[in-house]
């Protein structure tokens, strides 16, 4: 696993961030772990930016705590990001994965409709961190394969964004292009 | 195997935003004014129909775009390029353009096997061809990695290298999106929808929001090229 220091920080931060129910600091914490996930890519780095990420935004949403089920997922979460800082500490890199593992099965046992909502906040989150690592300049293709997303979900999130818009993107000149399809079209 | 006088290798991104603007018939008029054939890649097959089938979703665009295999408007790339030959030369273009970057020492990996593999149907084909691509990273990769290089820097805050000469051999490739294929489309009277005021600029931004990477200004400026 790539930087466990700064895995441990920002796990330690969310911890923190957790219980002052500072949702804004743990989505900026999540936006941390993109650097790392773009450069070296491996799994840990993007599981952990994406839990991040659904993290603050179970947080930011208040009402999922009155709602069946919340009680029991919180304290899975509680004790997961423990026990994960834990192992990291230890330089347990199995244990800590285990930890991660047990808080997104926590959320397919939760009863009622908070499950399907949280179902759908790691869902979109995971959509929300491939679309950073296509901001970063990765391909879209590259980053629904490492992130597991649709690519048909990703086109339209990124379409939605303002990423298109930079004047880098643009290589050549619009009629430029328009040349080429018409020479080929002739 | 056949040979075609010239191609248009599609990536999974124009077939994408074709299929949620709801512009895929398009294609097959276009098509009928084109000299040589539309393919897709094993790779870019997966992409836009196999997986996309085991997703209710998109299901039906799974199926939608296989129609217009059925009808011979796509054509796979192995009627033209065996799939070992492409594969290998797939795995060589991967490997090639993703040790290009690096930061920290480290080569940054930028695309995928859908997208090196229409580079590499367009490097085998050796005949007329252009590549049809809507996202920018592997445009940008071709046509100005500099500017790629500048992206990553501000992104991620770190120095960049890349390496030219691994890019230089591919500096001919042509790229299009599916903008272009539509202001072709648009100015052949292919469209089915009364042309209205502003009809190419709408149906311009209806790919930009489908995921085509295209900029406000660049919709401004091909609605106004005659």
């Amino acid at each position: 696993m790539e930087e466990v220091d700064n895995i441990l920080r920002i796990f330690r931060e969310t911890r923190e961030a957790i219980h002052d129910q500072d949702s804004l600091r743990i989505k900026k914490l999540s936006d941390q772990t993109v650097h790392t996930a773009t450069i070296y890519q491996d799994p840990d780095n993007i599981i952990v930016a994406v839990l991040v990420y659904s993290i603050s935004k179970i947080i930011e949403r208040e009402q999922y705590r009155q709602m069946g089920g919340w009680p029991e997922f919180y304290e899975v979460l509680q004790k997961n990001i423990d026990q994960a800082i834990s192992n990291l500490e230890k330089q347990d890199v199995e244990a800590f994965r285990l930890n991660l593992g047990k808080i997104r099965n926590a959320v397919n046992k939760i009863s009622g409709n908070l499950r399907i909502y949280i179902q759908d906040v790691f869902i979109k989150s995971g959509i929300n961190k491939a679309f950073k690592l296509y901001e970063h300049g990765i391909s879209s293709e590259k980053t629904a394969e490492l992130l597991g997303v649709s690519l048909w979900d990703l086109a339209s999130y990124i379409g939605q964004s303002e990423v298109s818009e930079a004047h880098l993107n643009q290589t050549m000149s619009s009629k430029a292009r328009i040349k080429i399809a018409k020479e080929i079209f002739e | 195997m056949e040979k075609a006088k010239k191609y248009l290798i599609f990536d999974a991104g124009p077939l994408i935003s074709l299929t949620m603007s709801g512009l895929l018939p398009v294609l097959e008029k276009l098509k009928q004014n084109f000299s040589g054939e539309f393919i897709l890649t094993p790779q870019v097959k997966r992409e836009v129909i196999d997986k996309p089938r085991t997703i209710k979703k998109y299901k039906l665009e799974s199926f939608m775009i296989q129609n217009l295999f059925d009808k011979g408007i796509l054509r796979l790339s192995s009627d033209f390029v065996q799939n070992q030959v492409l594969e290998k030369e797939t795995f060589r273009i991967l490997k090639t353009l993703n040790s290009s970057f690096k930061a920290f020492g480290k080569n940054v990996e930028l695309i995928q096997t859908g997208e090196a593999s229409c580079i590499a149907f367009s490097q085998l084909c050796k005949c007329d061809s252009v590549i049809v691509i809507d996202e920018r990273t592997a445009r940008l990769l071709i046509e100005a990695p500099e500017n790629l290089k500048e992206i990553m820097e501000h992104k991620l805050h770190t120095k960049i290298n890349f390496d030219k000469q691994n890019i230089k051999p591919l500096k001919d490739l042509l790229f299009i999106r599916s903008a272009e294929l539509i202001y072709i489309a648009y100015k052949k009277n292919l469209i089915d929808i009364k042309d209205g005021k502003d009809l190419l600029q709408a149906l311009l931004y209806s790919l930009k929001y489908k995921g085509t990477a295209i900029s406000t200004e660049e919709i401004n400026e091909i609605s106004e090229i005659n």
